[in-house]
């Protein structure tokens, strides 16, 4: 673990500053942090690629930002330039619109501008509106309409679906995609959808060879010609590599817009504690394994992320009886679950079906818990917690 | 503070095992918020209509919700049911549109809800899991993805949509259902002619996507480099525990959930404000 | 010279306390009608407190030495006075036999005083009844030094006899008073209410009447909400409590300090017979975790969220351990589900995970939400065939819930591979099977249980078999004791029973011979329910396993918390009821638990640490099976 990992998406982005597709505002961190993924990962992505004027202000700007100038400076093996595929006058085009509902890039949008490009094909091209990222070059765009200020709000829908309504009006794009988040680009699908009279097929979960689209309707599968507008269901496709495109700048028309009706009043604050179990993302879960819950607090709260437990542990009064994962306790849907001195009853692991990555931390080689995780580690859990505590932070103080 | 006329659209949902007939999740759950709400202004009227047909038992569900009368707008399974609803709803002139999200039945778009609100000049909010009203002012909370959740502010006539969130749904009352009255009207019932054109299959489960590589990509250059198979199912034995640590914060890196200070940058940047 | 005086003066308190007693039936008789073969009822009434109340209270027997005395003692002196109270009647050795018969219920009092004030049990309530021993013993004494004297004459005799009489008349005021409203009024209304008792059947010749009361859905209120919506006879059982604690002893929930206390609940439900009743004047054990002089209600009042906390309701395990126990022959298990019924019917409200279990329930007919088409999922290896393609079969092996639990699928591979192995040719409903109701009906869901209860018995008419065969005790008290009074009636096996015979017929060979030592969890539903203790342990022993018993075993097994949708409600108490059991078994040195139930086998396996293996006795046979050879045990088949 010791030897730096090479990204191929930061190869690419190499490519892409020197290929001078854009302006050269990227920096790849020299030493990229030791990561043994091979899989395609935005936020990796962004974390070594985006500095200047980036809204999050963690990664590696200070250098860049304080410097004011271009310091790309590729820590790794140039590959060969690559030119950016340059479309002009396409057939037709596709537009995707993106949520960017973490304000930046995620792998729902990343699947959306797959879709967009598999419609696309090699006749069309893609625009995407968005939130200017440099990613979006990578990721499929030929063209970038970019939020303007009165819609860069999330929750701006009314607005969001103006510009929307002007885009497809300007440039006329035979397909619209929007995601199926009905707080995002759901909503403004369908605010699109109802204003312009438009038909929406919602939830879009697959793409026959012969270009058609598929979406489930209770046991039966429905399939026809891809329409005008659709949303896509997060997780239906996967976010495929993309060659190089231009991303050019694309000027919005002007958007007929009266005031907003819906105003913002901002997010509440959230506690990953508060958060109910099965809303929560990433758990760390405490089992008759764990002694110190002291230092399972630290070390949940230097990960961020939401305490659970076991029967045993909540039976004991040490965790609150909602925080219980499993058959009888709460069944979570979580991206991460960490387990803890966790040995995997039935019962328990019916709770965790449908959580995507296990990491367990438990003495018995012979767990069941141990048999569910894709990462296992072998060890006492009270050992480990302060260590993971501490080095959480530390790599939170200097990444 | 005057009685509110709130509206709710009730349909059939689907059960996900075995296809039978149900509540909507999401519509019981708008029912359940229009009662509640209903309940804290004196004078408020909560009137729920369906679109279909009024023999369906699982009508007597929603009345089991404590809702003493529903009316349906009569019409054979598969039309279209806006223009009827439209028209009931316009003569109805609520103050307060609630639905659910989403349909568990047929075309299931959730188009209908904006469809009635722009019919009826109303304004939409999606998502909704909290509402509080001051007069005609209300105050929505709305539920991101991932627990996070938006306060949005509004003015009457509004119409909004209501996830069946994760709690519980409200059991129906048995007694409550037998005592609930159904009342059918006759609707126009307009074939949907777009439910036509489209080809039926069985459903299956579809294969985990896969993403689509680009051939000799950088990426197949380095598996070859590091010579790492897929990462699943790595197992450490006996590790020293920083090494331990460090193993799993790599892995919470990969999937992307560990970021620098976790809590600040969830709230900070999805409120959208950049600078640039 | 009192000779005279005494008697009428008894008979004078005897008289008022009547009338006062006749003026508390008005507590009891503001319930609901009730059909009651009255007459039939107090003609049985001495047959049924002889034998049925005896069998009760002879599991203990000094209580029930010192009751025999005590109150055997206080019969018979009322009856003597009665007779002496008839001049021409009273001879002079009548005072003799009266002076005999108080001498033996003055040591029944003095037991009765040693038992509240020396030795005091702590289930035993405080209050009134501390100042019973007391009542008793001025009774009994004042009127044995009375007779005594009667026996002689002179001014010492008349002295005697006065000072008898005072001391005596004042226990007996106190006895008459601890009658009204106190704790001897469980004297009459336990009479009366063994002779007007809502399950006549129980008392019928070692029957077991276990089966809940259907109830009408068409009624207009469903189920209980106050006390008045009880059946009288119901209100009289309650009112008859002696507070003895029995229940409170064996309660399962109570043990685990769940919010229940199963004297405090028949307590609570007497109280408020009242108006403007509180929990003030009790005096005994409360409900774990909740503070004394909080309830509050009366006769008209709702009970649930007042007098008792939605809690208290939601913890029982419908286990029948205090009906199992209780002197007076209160049927705890019915009152609960009948508030429940009002809970789950009217109000919709259930605790936990009930109310979605109940949901998925009523749209999957399955408690797993997975619906029937899947029930056979686990099976497709074993070919099991189907009623729908037989028509008919000998055995219809009804699989129950158990289908879908990883856990209990196990013993049900066992179950069809013994079955196999014994050349019995059965069938199973499969996906016809719906759920057969138990727990939708324990958590007051009576609509749902008809439902399916009307549903299973339409499938089931279309095939013949002879009899039910089920590993599921639960499947098997509801189809064969509570299908009946909707139109089904089955001859239903336990597996436990079946495979017992088959065993007794040799049909399985020798088998090799096990050495571990085992301990048998009876499952409430198989034993207290339907009285079969016996075939299982005949089957452990034929395994030559070698058998121990845990404290407590057979009719008067402890739950495993599992019953009732006690895991639905899931109502937190400080230990957990798996828990205790488990630490009963361990205690016996046993290496192997055996059970029965498939969800006896759920909660036993969750209980974590070092324990005793959880294994059904169907996995233990077809263990024995495998290992004393397959040939072995076909050669041993009939041919
Ligand atoms: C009806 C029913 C419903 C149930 N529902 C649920 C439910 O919803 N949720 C639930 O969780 N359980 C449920 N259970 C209980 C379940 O069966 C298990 O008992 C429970 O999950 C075990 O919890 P555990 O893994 O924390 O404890 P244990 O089984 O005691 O396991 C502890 C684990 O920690 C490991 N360990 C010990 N020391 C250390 C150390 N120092 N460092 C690291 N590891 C260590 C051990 O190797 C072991 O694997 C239910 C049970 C029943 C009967
Ligand atoms: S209910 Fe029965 S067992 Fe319980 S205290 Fe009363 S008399 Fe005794
Ligand atoms: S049935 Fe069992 S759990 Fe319920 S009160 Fe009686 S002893 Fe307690």
């Amino acid at each position: 673990m010791s030897r730096p990992r090479l990204d191929p998406r930061a190869l690419r982005l190499a490519r892409q500053v020197e290929g001078g597709g854009k302006r050269p505002r990227f920096a790849l961190k020299a030493d990229p942090p030791a990561l043994h993924s091979r899989r395609r990962d935005p936020r990796l992505l962004r974390m070594r690629a985006l500095v200047p004027g980036a809204r999050r202000p963690r990664y590696d700007w200070k250098r860049d930002a304080a410097s004011g100038a271009p310091s790309a400076v590729p820590a790794v093996d140039p590959v060969p330039a690559n030119e950016p595929i340059r479309v002009e006058s396409p057939a037709f085009w596709v537009l995707a619109v993106l949520d960017q509902s973490t304000g930046a890039l995620d792998e729902t949008d990343l699947q959306l501008l797959s879709v967009a490009r598999r419609l696309a094909g090699d006749e069309g091209g893609v625009v995407a509106l968005a939130l200017a990222d440099p990613v979006l070059a990578t990721a499929g765009a030929d063209r970038l309409a970019v939020w303007p200020a009165s819609a860069v709000d999330p929750a701006a829908a009314e607005a969001r679906a103006a510009t929307v309504q002007a885009l497809v009006e300007s440039v006329k794009p035979r397909h619209v995609l929007c995601s199926d988040d009905p707080v995002a680009g759901g909503d403004i699908a369908r605010r699109l959808a109802a204003k312009a009279g438009l038909r929406l097929v919602s939830a879009v979960n697959s793409l026959t060879a012969d270009g058609r689209i598929g979406r489930r309707a209770g046991d039966e599968t429905w399939l026809q010609p891809a329409p005008a507008l659709m949303t896509i269901m997060p997780g239906s496709f996967a976010a495929d590599e993309q060659a190089l495109r231009e991303a050019r700048p694309l000027e919005l028309p002007p958007i007929a817009f009266e005031a907003a009706r819906l105003a913002n009043i901002g997010l509440l604050p959230v506690d990953p504690e508060s958060l109910p179990l099965d809303e929560t993302d990433f758990i760390a879960s405490a089992g008759n394994g764990v002694t110190d819950f002291a230092a399972f607090a630290e070390a949940a709260a230097a990960l961020g992320a939401t305490r659970a437990g076991s029967r045993v542990v909540c039976d004991a009064g040490l965790l609150p009886r909602d925080r219980q994962v499993g058959a009888s306790g709460t069944v979570v849907t979580a991206r991460c679950y960490l387990a803890l001195g966790i040995a995997g009853a039935p019962q328990h692991l019916q709770g965790i079906t449908g959580v995507r990555h296990v990491i367990a931390v438990n003495t018995d080689l012979h767990a069941e818990m141990i048999k569910r995780a894709d990462l296992s580690i072998i060890a006492d859990a009270q050992a480990v917690m302060p260590a993971l505590a501490r080095l959480a932070r530390q790599r939170q103080e200097k990444p | 503070m005057t009685g509110l006329a709130i509206v709710v659209l009730l349909s059939l949902g689907r059960h996900p095992a075995t296809g039978r007939p149900r509540r909507n999740p999401d519509d019981a759950r708008a029912l359940a918020t229009a009662l509640a709400l209903a309940a804290t202004r004196s004078g408020s009227r909560v009137l729920a209509v369906h679109a279909g047909d009024p023999r369906a038992p699982v009508l007597r569900d929603y009345l089991g919700q404590g809702l003493d009368e529903l009316t349906v707008l009569d019409m054979p399974s598969g039309s279209d049911p806006l223009p009827s609803l439209r028209e009931h709803l316009v003569a109805l002139s609520p103050d307060l549109l609630l639905t659910g999200q989403r349909a568990e039945n047929g075309e299931a778009s959730g188009l209908l809800p904006y469809l009635l609100a722009e019919a009826l000049g109303m304004t939409l909010v999606p998502g909704v899991v909290g509402l509080d009203l001051q007069g005609d002012q209300g105050r929505f909370t709305q539920a991101l993805p991932r627990g996070r959740r938006r306060q949005i502010e509004a003015r009457l006539p509004l119409a909004a949509t209501i996830p069946a969130g994760t709690a519980g749904l409200p059991l129906p009352s048995f007694a409550a259902a037998r005592r609930g009255r159904i009342v059918s009207l006759p609707a126009l019932a307009s074939p949907d002619p777009h439910l036509v054109a489209i080809e039926r299959q069985p459903w299956r489960q579809l294969p985990r996507p896969q993403p689509r590589r680009l051939k000799g990509s950088a990426i197949d250059r380095l598996k070859s480099m590091t010579g790492g198979g897929e990462a699943k199912g790595r197992l450490l034995v006996d590790p020293d525990p920083e090494t331990a640590a460090a193993q799993i914060l790599d892995r919470l890196g990969e999937i992307g959930l560990i970021r620098a200070s976790h809590q600040s940058v969830t709230s900070r940047d999805t409120d959208g404000r950049t600078e640039r | 010279m009192l000779a005279g005086l005494a008697p009428l003066i008894v008979l004078a308190c005897l008289l008022s306390g009547l009338v006062a007693a006749a003026w508390q039936t008005r507590r009891w008789l503001q319930g609901a009608p009730a059909r009651v073969a009255r007459l039939q009822g107090l003609i049985a009434m001495p047959g049924r407190y002889l034998v049925d109340v005896h069998q009760v209270v002879a599991r203990r027997p000094r209580n029930a030495r010192f009751h025999a005395l005590a109150a055997g003692g206080l019969l018979a002196s009322l009856a003597l006075w009665c007779v002496l109270a008839v001049p021409p009647l009273r001879y002079r050795p009548l005072w003799g036999v009266l002076a005999l018969v108080l001498a033996l219920m003055l040591m029944g009092a003095i037991s009765v005083w040693r038992r509240r004030q020396v030795d005091r049990p702590v289930e035993l309530s405080g209050g009134g009844f501390d100042r019973l021993p007391l009542a008793l013993l001025l009774y009994a004494g004042g009127f044995l030094v009375l007779a005594l004297a009667e026996l002689f004459t002179g001014p010492a005799a008349t002295l005697f006899s006065s000072l008898g009489l005072i001391v005596g008349t004042f226990g007996l005021a106190g006895i008459i008073s601890l009658a009204i409203g106190g704790p001897l009024k469980h004297a009459i209304n336990g009479m009366l209410h063994l002779a007007f008792h809502p399950r006549p059947a129980r008392f019928v010749g070692g029957k077991r009447d276990t089966g809940l009361v259907p109830l009408d859905l068409a009624s207009a209120r469903l189920g209980v909400e106050r006390p008045v919506d009880f059946a009288w006879n119901r209100l009289l059982g309650f009112d008859a409590c002696v507070q003895c604690g029995r229940c409170e002893q064996v309660c399962p929930a109570y043990a685990a300090e769940q919010p229940l206390n199963p004297k405090k609940f028949i307590q609570d439900l007497a109280m408020a017979l009242a108006p403007g009743a509180s929990d003030d004047a009790y005096a005994g054990h409360g409900h774990p975790g909740q503070a004394l002089g909080s309830a509050h209600g009366g006769p008209g009042e709702p009970l649930i969220g007042a007098m008792i906390s939605d809690a208290t309701l939601w913890s029982c395990t419908t286990c029948r351990a205090c009906v199992h126990e209780c002197p007076m022959m209160i049927e705890h298990v019915d009152a609960m589900v009948d508030l429940r019924r009002f809970q789950t019917l009217e109000l919709a409200a259930l605790p936990g995970k009930a109310a979605l279990v109940l949901e998925d329930l009523r749209l999957t007919d399955t408690l797993s939400g997975r619906g029937p088409g899947a029930r056979l999922d686990w099976a497709v290896d074993l070919r099991i065939p189907l009623m729908r393609e037989v028509m008919e079969a000998p055995v219809l092996l009804w699989l129950g819930e158990a289908a879908f639990d990883l856990r209990a699928q196990r013993t049900l591979r066992a179950l069809v591979r013994l079955l196999r192995q014994a050349g019995v040719v059965f069938a199973t409903l499969g996906p016809e099977e719906l759920d057969c109701g138990d727990t939708a009906r324990r958590l007051g869901d009576e609509a749902t249980f008809q439902d399916l209860a009307g549903r299973n018995i339409a499938t089931l008419s279309r095939y013949r078999f002879d009899r039910i065969v089920t590993a599921d005790p639960h499947s098997l008290h509801v189809l064969k004791n509570e299908y009946p009074a909707f139109g089904g009636g089955y001859e239903v096996v336990h597996h436990t029973t079946f495979l017992a015979g088959l065993i007794e017929r040799g049909v399985f060979g020798p088998l090799s011979p096990d050495g571990r030592k085992v301990t048998y969890h009876d499952p409430c539903y198989l034993g207290r329910y339907n009285g079969e203790t016996a075939a299982p342990r005949a089957l452990l022993d034929a395994l030559g396993l070698e058998r121990v018993e845990m404290e407590r075993s057979g009719l008067r097994s402890q739950c495993c918390g599992g019953g009732g949708g006690a895991t639905l409600t899931d109502i937190p108490g400080k230990r957990r009821i798996p828990d205790i059991r488990m630490a009963q078994a361990t205690e016996t040195g046993a290496a192997v638990i055996a059970v029965a139930c498939p969800t006896c086998t759920v909660m036993l396996e969750g209980v974590t640490g070092k324990r005793p293996e959880v294994l059904d006795v169907a996995e233990l046979l077809w263990q024995a099976v495998e290992r004393g050879g397959i040939a072995a045990a076909r050669s041993g088949m009939p041919a």
